[in-house]
């Protein structure tokens, strides 16, 4: 029998998935399409592998300016690259 | 309890009553504070009526609970009394009891009435406790209605007391308490009174309709004290009435001139919960303070109806730190009344309009229509933002709410990544940062939709996510996808995504 996914002792999960907020944005942006019942964790994944990409890009771009407090602009700069990259 | 009822010479009602008390501390809590309630509201009814009707009134503001509580015990009682002589007296005093929990007090003493009858004490109490429990529950009061007996003359004179009573306090009662069609009658008219308060309040409180006019000219005063820098002390009630009336869905406003109309909402909570938001609202905004305040005043007015009346006061002082403010609202609520009937179209403008537009179109409209802001001349100050407060939560609640929870998410993101660059961030960079997140789910939907639509399918899977990330750069020949999962994702999520094999020849997640 396939046991449950729960843990014998059900201790809150740590870094949860906004699971309910990633569905509708994707039921708002597609109201035509189904996502399935799993996909949203893999959203979620995405999500913080960009996250964390853009945050790397962010921090390179302010240490090379010599910044010890991460900008606007930084963060506009580092956007471009990685959005292009993230396209697919 | 039927075990601790020795049957005694002379059971008088103090020892019978104590028995049953007993009994029901036994049983719950909940017995025993309604047993005790009873037992001295028993003890004074038997001495009179009059003052058992005013503490069964209260017990009945009280409580439902102690209305089971009692039936129950009642319904002890009842068997109690079956098994041995049960005295006239003894069976009434239960009976008073009863209703005192419930402000179906004409019923309550009618109900003891067939329990008093051996066919069917059991059922008529506990259809009794069940009534006691919710007022506003229809059945039991059908199923108990006729079961009900005609009732004696003592009871109809009890009724009739009570009845006056509660007239004389204000209380909506049922007309009269004999027959069953009274009972049903009482407790679709308690139904009534309960669902809809503002409604029949309205109607039957005649003395509140008094009031409206002195708080209009005190209303009106503390606006234009109060707003010193704005002109538009008149406008905003106008318009944050239209508005409130925009927003709320009860058109009784327009009709009806008295300042208790019942608006949209009819609990008070909820009104709570209103002026606690427009409170808060109006705290942030000192522009749309005036605007707010009229607002907040039209809906406090209109929601509350005679009955939340009182409470939403009481609610509305402590919230705005002075009573002055319910009476404003009185007023404001009549002068918007009147300012409805007037304006039949400014409620369709203020409801499309933000809070902004709808400042404005106070002012325009405080200009043209000074009529009665200049009568109120004593407002307190502190009144004019609390009131102002209200009315603004039912007006954003659409829009904002929309905006919130997507914000709230995209926020979610943006915290990770103040976490994953190990370094101060600028306040603005985060807002960059969420407006980023935003074209990436844009941008994200669009690519799984063509890869799903590529697959001839209307879902989006797993294998649609793996191929985006594989085309990101995510998921490499030597990144697996399974990999990222199990760095990044907590364990519940690991399970749920990786298969994994499990004893009896089993996979989990299936494939």
């Amino acid at each position: 029998m396939p046991p449950s996914t729960t843990v014998s002792r059900r201790r809150p999960v740590k870094r949860k998935a906004p699971r309910g907020f990633l569905k509708g944005v994707f039921k708002r942006q597609k109201p035509h399409l189904r996502l399935v019942s799993r996909g949203d964790l893999l959203v979620h994944l995405n999500c913080l592998l960009f996250v964390q990409r853009l945050a790397e890009e962010s921090r390179t771009n302010a240490c090379e300016k010599k910044c010890g407090i991460i900008s606007k602009d930084h963060i506009l700069a580092a956007a471009k690259v990685i959005l292009k990259k993230s396209k697919g | 309890m039927a075990d601790r009822f020795s049957p005694d010479s002379e059971p008088t009602t103090r020892t019978l009553l104590r028995r049953v008390l007993d009994t029901a501390d036994s049983r719950t809590p909940r017995r025993r504070r309604s047993a005790q309630a009873g037992s001295p509201k028993t003890l004074l009814e038997t001495r009179s009526s009059t003052r058992r009707r005013s503490q069964t009134k209260t017990t009945a503001r009280q409580h439902s609970h102690g209305g089971r509580s009692i039936g129950r015990l009642a319904h002890v009682r009842a068997s109690k009394n079956l098994e041995e002589q049960t005295p006239r007296t003894l069976l009434k005093n239960i009976l008073l009891t009863a209703p005192e929990s419930s402000i179906l007090m004409p019923e309550s003493v009618v109900k003891p009435e067939p329990a008093l009858q051996v066919v069917q004490p059991s059922r008529r109490e506990s259809s009794r406790g069940s009534l006691q429990l919710q007022l506003p529950e229809l059945e039991p009061s059908t199923t108990l209605a006729p079961s009900l007996p005609a009732p004696g003359k003592r009871k109809q004179k009890l009724r009739l007391s009570l009845f006056q009573q509660e007239v004389n306090q204000g209380l909506p009662l049922p007309q009269d308490p004999a027959g069953n069609a009274d009972a049903s009658s009482l407790t679709s008219s308690l139904n009534l009174t309960f669902a809809t308060p503002l409604q029949p309040q309205s109607v039957r409180r005649p003395g509140l309709a008094r009031r409206p006019p002195t708080r209009r000219a005190v209303d009106m005063g503390l606006l234009l004290q109060d707003l010193h820098d704005n002109s538009l002390a008149l406008a905003p009630p106008g318009d944050s009435v239209r508005a409130a009336v925009a927003t709320l869905p009860t058109d009784t406003v327009l009709e009806d001139t008295q300042p208790f109309s019942q608006p949209l909402v009819g609990h008070s909570p909820s009104v709570y919960h209103s002026r606690a938001h427009s409170s808060h609202i109006g705290t942030e905004d000192s522009e749309r303070a005036a605007g707010h305040r009229t607002h907040s005043i039209g809906p406090e007015l209109q929601n509350h109806k005679l009955q939340p009346w009182p409470a939403a006061s009481s609610e509305v002082s402590e919230a705005e730190r002075s009573k002055g403010a319910v009476e404003d609202n009185e007023p404001e609520g009549s002068i918007q009344n009147e300012d409805i009937s007037g304006r039949p179209a400014s409620p369709e403008m203020a409801s499309s309009t933000p809070e902004f537009l709808q400042a404005k179109r106070s002012r325009q409209f405080l200009e043209p229509a000074p009529t009665q802001p200049d009568v109120a001349v004593l407002p307190p100050e502190p009144k004019e933002p609390v009131p102002a407060k209200l009315p603004l939560r039912p007006r954003t609640a659409g829009p904002r709410r929309r905006q919130d929870p997507y914000k709230a998410g995209l926020s979610h993101y943006a915290k990770l990544f103040s976490f994953y660059a190990k370094m101060p961030i600028e306040k603005k960079a985060l807002e960059m940062v969420e407006k980023c997140l935003d074209k990436y789910f844009q941008h994200l939907c669009n690519d799984l939709e063509v890869f799903a639509g590529h697959a001839g399918r209307k879902t989006v899977t797993l294998e649609d996510l793996e191929l985006l990330m594989r085309r990101q750069g995510l998921v490499t020949e030597r990144i697996s996808l399974h990999v990222l999962v199990e760095r990044h994702l907590p364990l519940e999520y690991r399970q749920l995504l990786i298969p994994c094999a499990f004893g009896g020849n089993s996979v989990f997640p299936a494939q």
